[in-house]
């Protein structure tokens, strides 16, 4: 038996050499070392590894000689012995030991199996030297986060409204389509936010009206009767044609299922938290700018007259008045001089000026009422509790303090004649008369006896005694008095002489609560303005026909257009869209303006000097009441409730 | 008249000529055309929205949004066909490099317009989901144009005019050295150098591509050990020691290499797959619109 030490070479073709070299000795020894038999060049070997050596020549047994193993068939191991007849395959460093048999000889097989180096193997240069080798690659990366979008943000959201398709409300909690919320909702919406379904019912179907009007109901029966009252035909003459950009639009939008006219076209949403903005002046002025010429060329003749920009165009006010005495209340006729028959005599130049019987009555009473050097506006107006109008003047309450109807004094309380009751005025003058004898004369007092012919006392006793008897009858003349020129009646009112069956009787007195029906005007948003800066016409004002209501000159002296169009030079500008006076639900309240724009509107008043309202602090010190002084506001009331 | 358009076609032929001596990049391409032409569309932008009223306020849903969303989603598909513009060869008007400048310069102009389309409401919803992919998409593009105009310099001076597989072959050829060298050595020595060796020159994650850092590398801790060991013959272990600085020195050089490719490429792996991440959740936030219409 002798150990052969077989070598393979291959050529550059593929083919292979084999070489056989007998190994002298029986004991061979493997290791780096060359003063080893069989002499492995691998850093992974040690000098002198293991000894080859066997006893009956078929057997071998392989032993590690300096702690470093070998591996036998994967397991490491420091001894082992092998049939040479089955064979083995030993594992030294980067180095295979193939033991094998071949007729009498043990054929040892020694081959390098591992590379030199790690750096050796073979590298793919593409992607060795890129980052393919270390990253997730792009298109991997592309199709899961691509995948995953649709998923979470398409797939998610249209289940989300398949699943609550035929469901009325939604319950609470997560719903994968609020990830297509744009927006948060107006606050008065804010309780939809997890229900998209609630507006948008239909997919790929622009938002109807019908899903508005299932939850309002109370609103759109009462929206403006001359809007939803018009024939469709009236309603589609009366827009203003649409320019070439806006008819594009429009088509645009028809192509894509968007129809026009909807109510979400002036009531957007999703435009962020907070009230829902209000209606631009575009949508009013689309129709009512030039709708005039237009409705009568379509057939549908209008009083209405053309409004597009408070600041530029809009109609003079057509308040409510009497136009004649007794006359029933209508608007005036655009275009003429206003009057007003209310049934008083109210000259307002001589209560207002500053000089004068009026002025000087007024300054005497200073301390006892808030009366300053003069009368002024607020001494006899008084404002509703919401400070929206004016109250009625009440004749006992803001008249009184000087036009006095007092006629009697018993025992320190003053007797009045009672205002509004002709008839009782009659009757307590009557009875007056009847029940006092005139002034006792002074020459018939005592119960001394008196010489007969003392003529002279005689006479006075006479024409007493004569007047005692007559004293009833004079009531006639001191109710004509009353009621005549002259009289505390007749000073403010309109008499009308007893006729047949009538006693004397007083003209209906009938204020206006509010003049401007179409129209909102709150007296509480201009507290800051002296009263006189839009009644201008007060002053000067000599007879109570005079209609004081400020015109559109006045409004125009601050109220501009909602963009700032002017005709006037205008100092501190608010900026006035339709909406801030005209409500289009209308139901004759305050037209909706939102809390932001209210406050906006406030502030840019504020600047005006308040002259007037110094002018009498100054005299009258703070204790004077003005218009506003009093404690006014009360919780808001329903706008029905507040008249108009 | 046939000469004058000679003469038009050679004047064209040789100022492209004069381009190409100079190298006009995709940054210079034209005189910068398609930066003039996507400024001018920003400018032209944010001037209309200034000058468009839409009430209430500006937001995506009014008709100049959906102008400005139009566009930009057809430009994201068209700014995404580079992709495929690149694959394909041709000689065509439109260049290659015609495309990437007009791909770059009218991908930053999406700056604009995307963000003009929102009408700056952004909240937590897929269309700000799509509005921010984009950005991240523009910015990682706006990096890759960034390192695309500076570091190849750096690269070419470490490349010191030798190609990657030379600088790999130059370590293979350190490893047979080292191998052979080391032989003589004890067990003690031989085993740093068999590390060293057996340490693969492409090995390390993502940060160290980045940072260029390998504080475990094998070859220079075998430099160490074998530089203060004593056990073997000194002359035989000089020689390994030489080698071994030799060879991390290679690696150093390889290490570099690797770094600025990584730097060049990464940006890549953003831009790529945000893109299709953005125009998955552009298909929603389209489709959600119409479906809640």
């Amino acid at each position: 038996m002798s150990f052969i030490l077989r070598r393979i070479s291959t050529t550059k073709t593929g083919k292979q050499i084999v070489r056989d070299q007998p190994l002298p000795g029986d004991m061979i020894t493997l290791g780096r070392d060359s003063s080893n038999i069989i002499h492995v060049a691998d850093l992974a070997v040690n000098p002198q590894h293991a000894t080859i050596s066997s006893g009956d020549g078929r057997h071998v047994r392989v032993a590690a000689s300096e702690g470093l193993g070998f591996d036998l068939n994967g397991r490491s191991e420091t001894v082992a012995d092998i049939d040479s007849g089955a064979g083995g395959e030993l594992r030294f460093g980067g180095h295979r030991l193939t033991i094998a048999r071949e007729g009498e000889n043990v054929i040892l097989l020694v081959e390098r199996i591992d590379e030199l180096s790690q750096s050796s193997k073979d590298v793919d240069e593409a992607k060795a030297f890129s980052l393919q080798g270390v990253m997730l690659g792009k298109r991997m990366g592309a199709w899961a986060f691509g995948l995953l979008m649709l998923l979470a943000f398409l797939v998610g959201p249209i289940w989300a409204w398949y699943s609550y398709k035929n469901v009325d409300e939604r319950p609470e909690g997560f719903h994968a389509d609020s990830t297509w919320l744009s927006g948060p909702l107006s606050s008065a919406h804010a309780s939809l936010k997890d229900d998209c379904q609630s507006c948008h019912v239909e997919p790929f179907v622009a938002v109807t009206d019908t899903a508005c009007v299932s939850c309002h109901t109370g609103e759109h029966k009462a929206m403006s009767t001359a809007h939803a009252g018009a024939p469709t035909a009236m309603l589609l003459a009366a827009r203003a044609p649409d320019g070439g950009f806006d008819k594009l639009l429009a088509n645009v939008g028809e192509v894509f299922n968007r129809p026009q006219g909807r109510c979400v076209d002036c009531h957007t949403e999703h435009e962020g938290a907070g009230p829902m903005p209000a209606t631009p002046q575009k949508f009013c002025a689309d129709c009512h700018n030039g709708m005039q010429g237009r409705l009568k060329a379509a057939g549908h003749p209008t009083l209405l007259a053309d409004a597009s920009d408070f600041g530029t165009g809009h109609p003079e006010f057509r308040p409510f008045v009497r136009a004649a005495p007794g006359a029933k209340l209508a608007r005036a006729a655009p275009g003429k001089g206003t009057v007003d028959y209310n049934g008083l005599k109210f000259p307002h130049d001589v209560h207002l000026q500053a000089t004068g019987g009026v002025a000087r009555m007024a300054a005497s009473f200073r301390g006892r009422y808030d009366f300053g050097q003069k009368l002024e506006c607020e001494n006899c107006h008084r404002v509703e509790a919401d400070g929206v109008r004016v109250k009625p003047v009440e004749m006992e309450r803001d008249c009184a303090m000087c036009h006095s109807l007092a006629f009697e004094t018993v025992g320190g309380t003053t007797r009045t004649l009672r205002h509004g009751e002709p008839d009782q005025v009659v009757a307590d003058l009557t009875a007056y008369y009847r029940s006092t004898p005139p002034a006792r004369p002074l020459q018939l007092g005592g119960m001394q006896r008196r010489r007969p012919g003392a003529y002279a006392e005689g006479q006075v006793y006479s024409i007493y005694f004569n007047e005692v008897a007559v004293r009833p009858s004079r009531a006639q003349d001191a109710v004509r008095a009353v009621f005549s020129k002259g009289g505390a009646c007749y000073d403010c009112h309109t008499i009308f002489a007893p006729q047949a069956g009538n006693s004397w009787r007083v003209a209906a007195v009938s204020q206006t609560a509010r003049y401007l029906q179409k129209g909102w005007f709150d007296h509480d948003a201009h507290r800051e303005t002296d009263c006189a800066d839009c009644h201008t016409a007060a002053t000067g004002s000599k007879t109570s026909t005079d209609l004081l209501v400020p015109g559109l000159r006045q409004c125009r002296d601050c109220h501009v257009g909602e963009s700032g169009a002017r005709l006037v030079k205008v100092e501190t500008a608010t900026e006035s869209p339709c909406a801030m006076c005209h409500e289009y639900h209308s139901d004759g309240g305050q037209p909706w303006v939102p809390n932001r724009q209210r406050k906006v509107n406030a502030a840019a008043i504020t600047n005006k000097p308040l002259g007037a309202t110094y002018g009498v602090s100054l005299i009258t010190g703070a204790g004077g009441r003005s218009l506003y002084k009093v404690t006014w506001r009360t919780p808001a009331l329903h706008g029905a409730s507040r008249g108009g | 008249m046939a000469s004058l358009f000679q003469r038009r076609r050679n004047k064209a032929t040789q100022t492209e000529r004069v381009r190409e001596r100079k190298h006009e990049g995709f940054l210079r391409y034209a005189g910068f055309r398609w930066a003039k032409i996507s400024g001018g569309l920003c400018l032209l932008i944010i001037i209309s929205y200034a000058l468009v009223d839409v009430t209430p306020r500006h937001n995506g849903g009014s008709w100049y949004g959906y102008t400005l969303g139009t566009i930009g989603a057809g430009l994201i598909l068209w700014l995404t066909a580079l992709g495929y513009r690149k694959r394909k060869m041709t000689s065509d008007y439109w260049s290659l490099k015609a495309w990437t400048s007009a791909h770059v310069y009218l991908g930053l102009s999406l700056i604009v317009i995307g963000t003009w389309h929102t009408g700056f409401q952004l909240g937590w919803n897929v269309h700000t989901l799509a509005w921010a992919l984009m950005m991240l998409v523009i910015l990682s593009g706006l990096y890759g144009v960034i390192v695309y105009a500076t570091l190849p310099a750096a690269l070419s001076n470490n490349r010191d005019e030798m190609t990657q597989m030379q600088m790999l072959e130059a370590i293979r050829a350190f490893d047979r050295q080292l191998h052979s060298a080391a032989q003589p050595l004890t067990p003690a020595d031989t085993a740093p150098v068999l590390a060293a060796l057996d340490e693969d020159p492409f090995a390390g994650g993502i940060g160290a591509r980045l940072s260029g850092r390998y504080p475990n590398c094998a070859a220079a801790a075998a430099l160490r050990t074998l530089a203060a060991s004593q056990s073997s013959d000194a002359a035989a272990r000089d020689k390994v020691v030489g080698l071994l600085k030799q060879k991390v020195a290679a690696l150093a050089r390889l290490r570099a290499h690797l770094r600025l490719r990584a730097l060049l490429e990464i940006w890549l792996y953003v831009h790529v797959p945000l893109t299709f991440a953005l125009i998955a959740a552009l298909s929603a936030h389209i489709i959600s619109v119409f479906f809640y219409w």
